[in-house]
């Protein structure tokens, strides 16, 4: 019974995981990798660690795929376009992969087949207090720490995703806009005139600066 | 017989998820599905740590999983600021337009 159940998840977490791969279009790949998600804490539940479960969830399937979700639809990504495939480059990467993969399932296969899990009906292992007891005594540190890597996190991405520049409060914010000080678009304007020029596009910034774009598809290499 | 899930089958499914992941990072070349194959690899891991935790019937590799988690999320926050400020400057997903540094 536990083996069909096993059988029934691992096939799904492979196939969405297939999936997440395969697809061009980033948010059938977020969806796809929230199966995979499901799958993996359906997984915890028969391992008998029912709090990494739910965490898994809640964090992985709720917060971190919202926040992808959102990047996706923020940025209105469209298919990945095919006009450069590097397959010849891939291939010799595809083989070794393979090879290392099946060197890696052979291995397990044959020096852990032995081993079968601890029948735990009475223990308390993986239950929300034992980890409660553990967090808070043991590894009290490295719980400190993540909070200060949480707090370098949040001061990170804002920063990162912050203008450079104040914004007025009924400005437009377009993705991949530009803003530019009007000193650099007409060196003879005075360098405390903070007007700001708004464009839409890298291009459109690029042709009032009067430099080609580097983006130029013409001559990429 | 019934036949129980072994500790063999969870490994060999977290290398194959792992394997998955890798391949992913190597062929896609949008960021956002880079960054996914990157949870995803991440998530076998954590899959490895919780199957030993319940073998050896010990609770560290389920903390460890805890931490993994929290990193993730940090990661994750970070990693979507990179995306939308590479996405501003270059209007693009594409990490091969992404090579101003490249020599």
């Amino acid at each position: 019974m536990l083996a069909l159940l096993f059988i029934l998840f691992a096939a799904l977490a492979v196939g969405c995981a297939l999936a997440v791969v395969a697809q061009r279009n980033p948010l059938y790949s977020a969806i796809s990798l929230i199966g995979v998600f499901i799958s993996l804490a359906c997984l915890y539940v028969m391992l008998a660690a029912p709090f990494i479960a739910a965490v898994q969830v809640i964090v992985y399937a709720g917060a971190i795929m919202v926040l992808v979700v959102f990047v996706i639809m923020l940025l209105n990504v469209e298919h990945e376009d095919s006009r450069r495939t590097r397959v010849g480059f891939l291939l010799p990467a595809a083989l070794v992969l393979a090879a290392v993969l099946i060197a890696e399932v052979a291995f397990i296969l044959v020096s852990v087949d032995k081993a079968s899990f601890p029948s735990s009906s009475s223990s308390d292992i993986g239950s929300t207090a034992s980890i409660g007891s553990q967090l808070f005594t043991t590894y009290l540190l490295p719980f400190e720490i993540t909070s200060i890597l949480l707090l370098m996190a949040i001061v990170g991405a804002m920063t990162l995703a912050r203008r450079a520049r104040e914004l007025s409060p009924n400005a437009r914010v377009i993705p991949g806009a530009q803003l530019l000080a009007a000193n650099i678009i007409d060196p003879s304007k005075a360098l405390d005139d903070t007007t700001a020029i708004e464009t839409d596009t890298v291009a459109e910034a690029a042709h009032l600066l009067g430099i080609t774009s580097p983006r130029d598809p013409s001559k990429r290499d | 017989m019934q036949m129980e899930p072994q500790l063999s089958w969870y490994l060999a499914l977290s290398a194959i998820l792992f394997t998955i992941g890798v391949a992913g990072v190597i062929i896609r070349r949008n960021v956002i599905a880079m960054f996914m194959c990157i949870e995803l690899m991440l998530n076998a891991v954590n899959l490895t740590f919780v199957s030993f935790a319940s073998f050896f019937q010990d609770v560290t590799g389920q903390l460890f999983v805890f931490i993994v988690m929290t990193v993730a999320a940090a990661e994750a926050a970070v990693g979507l600021g990179i995306i939308i400020a590479i996405f501003r400057n270059r209007e693009s997903l594409d990490v091969d337009d992404a090579n101003i540094l490249k020599l």
